[in-house]
C-alpha cells in the first residue's frame, strides 16, 4: 500500500488550502465540526473520542441557507415605464476539497444525488458543488457505539462515494484513489510504498434493517404515537442526518444599499418533525400530531424516498440517536418493524 | 465575525450617528411636534416613529432597529401615571432596562438605548433629550453591533430580460 | 424503600384509581439511556425509573397534553414527576395559565443532583456515583426539596450551604463590550437554529413561535449571525422572569452553546430589581404586571 507521511499530510494539505477551499474536521468549543481551515495545523485529526463530527457534511453542498435569487424592485423612472423587477442568480464557484469524510457522510451524497442531480432539472447549486469538490474519505478504523453503517449497505472502510480513502496506520495514512479526481489529487505527494493492504475495520453488532415494502402494513400502529410522546419536535435529527434534504423557500428583504430596493429568495434546511412543517394555507396541519410527523419521517427514509428515488434514505451514521434529546432511536424503530 | 475598530477623531467629526425614535401618540410626539410649531432646533438624526403607546414597544422592535444598522434607538413615553392607556408605560418602565441588561450582555453599550418620558407640553424638554443623546452617540461612534453580512456579488447576471432592455443576454448589472 | 418503587406504587395507585390518565416519569431504553416515559397502563408501572441521569424537564410535556380538547372540554389530570428546578417550572405555567392546578398530580422528588451527560449512557439505578460530575446547574442549585408537590419521595433535606459560583457570568460581565460582542457572535457562529433549546424549554410554549412566524417576519428564517443571534436573545428576553433555570436547553444544544448565561444574567437582574425569581408562587412575573405599591420599578 502507497502511506503518506503525517508531515506529507500537512504539507500536502496546506498546498491544498492555499489552491482551493479546504474543509476539515475542526473541535470548537469541544464540538467537532466539518469547518473551512485555512492550514493543517487548524485541524483536528481523529482520536479516540472523535468519531465524526457532530454536523454532516452536507452542510457543503446545501448549505443550511442559501441565496437563491437575488431580487431588485426598479424604479418607475429607470424602466420608463411600470415598475419592475429584476432578477439575478449567483451560482457558486468555488472549488472545494473536504478531508477527514467518512464513509457514512460520503454515502450520504450518493443519497443526495438521487433527488438534486439525478432529477430533470437538477437542483444548479447543489450540482455545481458537487462538480467543484474533492473528497478526501477516511475510514473509521471501528464502529462507535450508535454507528450501523454496514448494516444498511455502507461501512466503516466503504471507499465507493469518496475520490480517494485514506486508511489510519503507523506513522500516518494508508492512501488509495478512487477515482480519476482522487489520482489527480495525489499526483506529486510523497508516498511511501509499504507491504501489504489498508487495514479493514472493526465491525459492531448488525441491526437488522425491515425491506423496503414491509412499511406499509404497520402505518395505523399505535407504536408511532407512542414512541414519538417524548419526541420534542425539534429539528435536530433532520439537520445532523446525511441524508435529510427537505427546505424552506420565501422571499425576504434586505437592508436597502444606496437607496436600492433589494429582496433575496433564500432556502433553510426544514425539517417534517417540526411542528409547521406541513401547516397549509388555511391553516389543516395534516401531520399535527407528533405521532405522525415521527411515522412520516421514517416512513419517507426507509419506504418513500427508495420508492421515488432509489436509495434508502439512511447512512447508518447514528448522528440522530447521539444528539435527539429524548433518546428517539432509530434502531429501535427498525427492531420494531422487523419483529412486528 | 470581530468588531471593527473605533472611530477616528476626524471620523467622528464626520459621524452622522443614525436614531431610530419610537414616540408614544398622546405624549412624546405630541411633544415632538410642539418642539416643531415652536421653531425648536433638534438635530435631524432621529427618525420619528409614532406608537400609539410606548408599551407597544416590543423589544423585538429594538433589537431589529440595532440589527439593521440605528446607532441609538430612543424609547418615549408618557411619564408614569400619565399614560392614555393607564399602565402601558409601566410595562415600558419595566422591560427597556432589562432589555439594555440583556444587550449589553451580549456587548451592545447600554448608551445607545434610552428610555425616557416627554409629556405633550414638554416640546424644549424633547429637544434637549435629542440633541443630548445625538452628541452621546456621536461620541460613542458609528455601533457595530450588525454583524456584517456577506457582500453583493461583484457582477450580477440577469435571469430573464425584461421588456424594453437589452436583448443581448448575461448582461452584468 | 427506592425512589424508583416509590414512584412505581404511587404511579400504580393513581393509574388505578383512574385519578390519572397518564404518569410522566422516566424510564431506561433498550440502550440503556434514561429518557422520559408515558405511561397509561397500570401494569407498565415497572417502566418507570429514578435515577441521576433523570436530567429532562418533564414539565415540557405539560401544556401540550393538557391543552383542552376540540370540543373545549378540559383535558382529564396527569401525573409528572419533577425534580425541584422542574417543580418551579409548574408554578410557572400555572400563572400563565397553561392549565389548573387540578389537572396535575405532582410527584414531587428530592434530588440530589443530576450526572453530566449521563443520560446518554447506561448507569446504575438509585444510588450517587463516586466522582461523577453533577451538571453545573445541580452545583448552584439552592434548594433540592421541589417548591410544589402532592406527593414527595425522599426525605426532606436542608438547603446546600455551599452553592458554586457564577464564574463565567462574572468573567463574562468583566469584559469590556467589544470582548462580549465578539464572544457571543463566536457562539451563537456555531447555532443551526434547530430550535432544540426552544423546544426543550416548559416556558416555550408559544403555539407559533413570534421568530417563525412566515407572516410577520420579525426575523427572517436563514442561519445569518445577526439573526441567529436575535433569536436567542428574543428567546432570553422572553424568558425574563419566567425561566427557572434548569439549564436544559444549554444541555440539549449539540453545539455547546452556553445559553443558559443569558437566562441566568436576566434571572439575576429580575432578581436584582424585582426581588423575584420565577416558580417560587404561581404568581405573574414582574414584566407582565403594572407597577404597584411595593414592586418597583428598576
Amino acid at each position: 500500500m502507497k502511506v503518506i507521511s503525517v508531515p506529507a499530510l500537512h504539507t500536502w494539505l496546506d498546498a491544498l488550502a492555499r489552491e482551493k477551499v479546504l474543509i476539515a474536521p475542526k473541535e470548537e468549543a469541544g464540538v467537532l465540526l466539518y469547518r473551512r481551515v485555512g492550514k493543517a495545523a487548524e485541524i483536528t485529526f481523529p482520536g479516540k473520542d472523535a468519531l465524526r463530527p457532530v454536523t454532516p457534511i452536507k452542510e457543503a453542498f446545501f448549505p443550511s441557507t442559501e441565496r437563491l435569487l437575488l431580487i431588485e424592485r426598479l424604479p418607475a423612472e429607470e424602466t420608463g415605464g411600470p415598475r419592475r423587477i429584476r432578477m439575478s442568480e449567483s451560482l457558486p464557484d468555488e472549488e472545494q476539497v473536504i478531508f477527514g469524510v467518512r464513509p457514512c457522510d460520503a454515502s450520504g451524497l450518493r443519497v443526495l444525488d438521487a433527488a438534486f442531480l439525478d432529477q430533470s432539472p437538477p437542483d444548479p447549486y447543489y450540482k455545481r458543488r458537487r462538480e467543484r469538490s474533492t473528497l478526501i474519505g477516511l475510514a473509521c478504523p471501528e464502529m462507535g457505539p450508535t454507528c450501523f453503517c454496514k448494516s444498511v449497505g455502507g461501512g466503516p472502510d466503504d471507499a465507493n462515494d469518496v475520490d480517494l480513502m485514506l486508511y489510519e496506520v503507523e506513522g500516518g495514512y494508508a492512501a488509495r484513489p478512487v477515482s480519476k479526481k482522487g489520482t489527480l489529487l495525489l499526483e506529486g505527494v510523497e508516498l511511501i510504498e509499504t507491504k501489504g493492504d489498508p487495514p479493514r475495520s472493526a465491525l459492531m453488532d448488525p441491526v437488522p434493517i425491515p425491506d423496503m415494502l414491509a412499511w406499509p402494513p404497520h402505518f395505523q400502529d399505535t407504536f408511532w404515537g407512542q414512541m414519538a410522546e417524548r419526541c420534542l419536535s425539534c429539528r435536530l435529527c433532520a439537520y445532523v442526518c446525511p441524508t435529510c434534504r427537505c427546505f424552506d423557500v420565501r422571499d425576504e428583504a434586505l437592508p436597502g444599499e444606496d437607496g436600492r430596493e433589494l429582496y433575496e429568495r433564500v432556502r433553510c434546511w426544514d425539517s417534517c418533525a417540526g411542528e409547521p412543517y406541513r401547516r397549509i394555507a388555511g391553516g389543516h396541519n395534516p401531520r399535527a400530531e407528533k405521532g405522525q410527523r415521527l411515522r412520516n419521517r421514517f416512513f419517507c427514509k426507509f419506504h418513500y424516498y427508495p420508492q421515488q428515488y432509489g436509495p434508502a434514505a439512511c447512512t447508518g451514521c447514528g448522528r440522530c440517536i447521539d444528539v435527539c434529546p429524548v433518546n428517539i432511536d432509530i434502531t429501535e424503530v427498525l427492531s420494531h418493524l422487523v419483529e412486528g | 465575525m470581530t468588531a471593527s475598530p473605533g472611530p477616528s477623531a476626524a471620523g467622528l467629526a464626520a459621524f452622522e450617528p443614525k436614531i431610530l425614535g419610537f414616540l408614544c401618540t398622546w405624549c412624546s410626539y405630541t411633544g415632538a411636534d410642539l418642539a416643531g410649531t415652536a421653531r425648536l432646533h433638534y438635530p435631524s438624526n432621529l427618525r420619528a416613529v409614532r406608537v400609539p403607546c410606548s408599551g407597544r414597544v416590543a423589544p423585538e422592535l429594538i433589537l431589529r432597529a440595532f440589527d439593521q444598522g440605528a446607532d441609538g434607538v430612543l424609547v418615549l413615553g408618557c411619564h408614569i401615571g400619565e399614560c392614555h392607556y393607564d399602565n402601558g408605560n409601566h410595562r415600558t418602565a419595566k422591560r427597556v432596562p432589562v432589555l439594555k441588561a440583556l444587550l449589553s450582555f451580549a456587548g451592545l453599550e447600554p448608551e445607545r438605548l434610552r428610555l425616557d418620558w416627554v409629556s405633550a407640553s414638554e416640546g424644549e424638554r424633547f429637544a434637549r433629550l435629542v440633541g443630548e443623546f445625538t452628541e452621546a452617540l456621536r461620541l460613542l461612534g458609528p455601533c457595530t453591533w450588525r454583524a456584517s453580512a456577506p457582500p453583493l456579488p461583484a457582477s450580477l447576471t440577469w435571469v430573464g430580460i425584461p421588456p424594453g432592455a437589452d436583448p443581448a443576454p448575461g448582461g452584468a448589472v | 424503600m427506592s425512589h424508583t418503587a416509590s414512584i412505581r406504587a404511587k404511579a400504580r395507585e393513581l393509574l388505578e384509581s383512574g385519578d390519572v390518565t397518564c404518569v410522566i416519569g422516566y424510564e431506561v431504553g433498550p440502550r440503556g439511556w434514561t429518557r422520559p416515559a408515558f405511561i397509561e397502563n397500570p401494569e407498565e408501572v415497572g417502566r418507570l425509573v429514578w435515577n441521576q441521569a433523570c436530567t429532562h424537564n418533564l414539565t415540557t410535556y405539560l401544556p401540550g397534553r393538557l391543552r383542552p380538547g376540540k370540543n373545549k372540554e378540559p383535558a382529564k389530570p396527569v401525573a409528572v414527576v419533577v425534580k425541584a428546578c422542574d417543580s418551579r417550572a409548574i408554578q410557572v405555567l400555572l400563572a400563565e395559565n397553561q392549565f389548573t392546578r387540578d389537572q396535575v398530580f405532582v410527584i414531587g422528588v428530592v434530588c440530589p443532583g443530576i450526572l453530566s451527560g449521563a443520560e446518554r449512557q447506561a448507569i446504575p439505578e438509585d444510588g450517587p456515583q463516586d466522582g461523577a460530575p453533577l451538571q453545573a446547574r445541580c452545583r448552584r442549585c439552592p434548594e433540592r426539596v421541589p417548591v410544589v408537590s402532592d406527593t414527595l419521595i425522599g426525605e426532606l433535606v436542608a438547603p446546600p450551604t455551599a452553592i458554586a459560583e457564577e464564574d463565567e457570568l462574572s468573567r463574562l460581565s468583566g469584559l469590556n463590550p467589544e470582548q462580549r460582542l465578539a464572544y457571543w457572535l463566536e457562539q451563537f457562529d456555531r447555532c443551526l437554529r434547530c430550535y432544540a433549546c426552544r423546544q426543550a424549554c416548559p416556558m416555550c410554549n408559544c403555539p407559533t413561535c413570534l421568530f417563525e412566524r412566515d407572516d410577520s417576519l420579525w426575523l427572517g428564517m436563514g442561519t445569518g449571525l445577526n439573526e441567529k443571534r436575535a433569536f436567542h436573545l428574543g428567546r432570553a428576553y422572553h424568558l425574563a422572569g419566567r425561566c427557572v433555570g434548569c439549564d436544559e436547553c444549554e444541555r440539549v444544544c449539540p453545539m455547546n452553546i452556553p445559553i443558559s448565561h443569558l437566562n441566568r444574567m436576566l434571572a439575576k437582574e429580575v432578581e436584582a430589581a424585582f426581588g423575584y425569581r420565577a416558580g417560587l408562587a404561581p404568581v405573574p412575573g414582574p414584566l407582565v404586571t403594572v407597577i404597584d405599591r411595593g414592586e418597583g420599578r428598576p
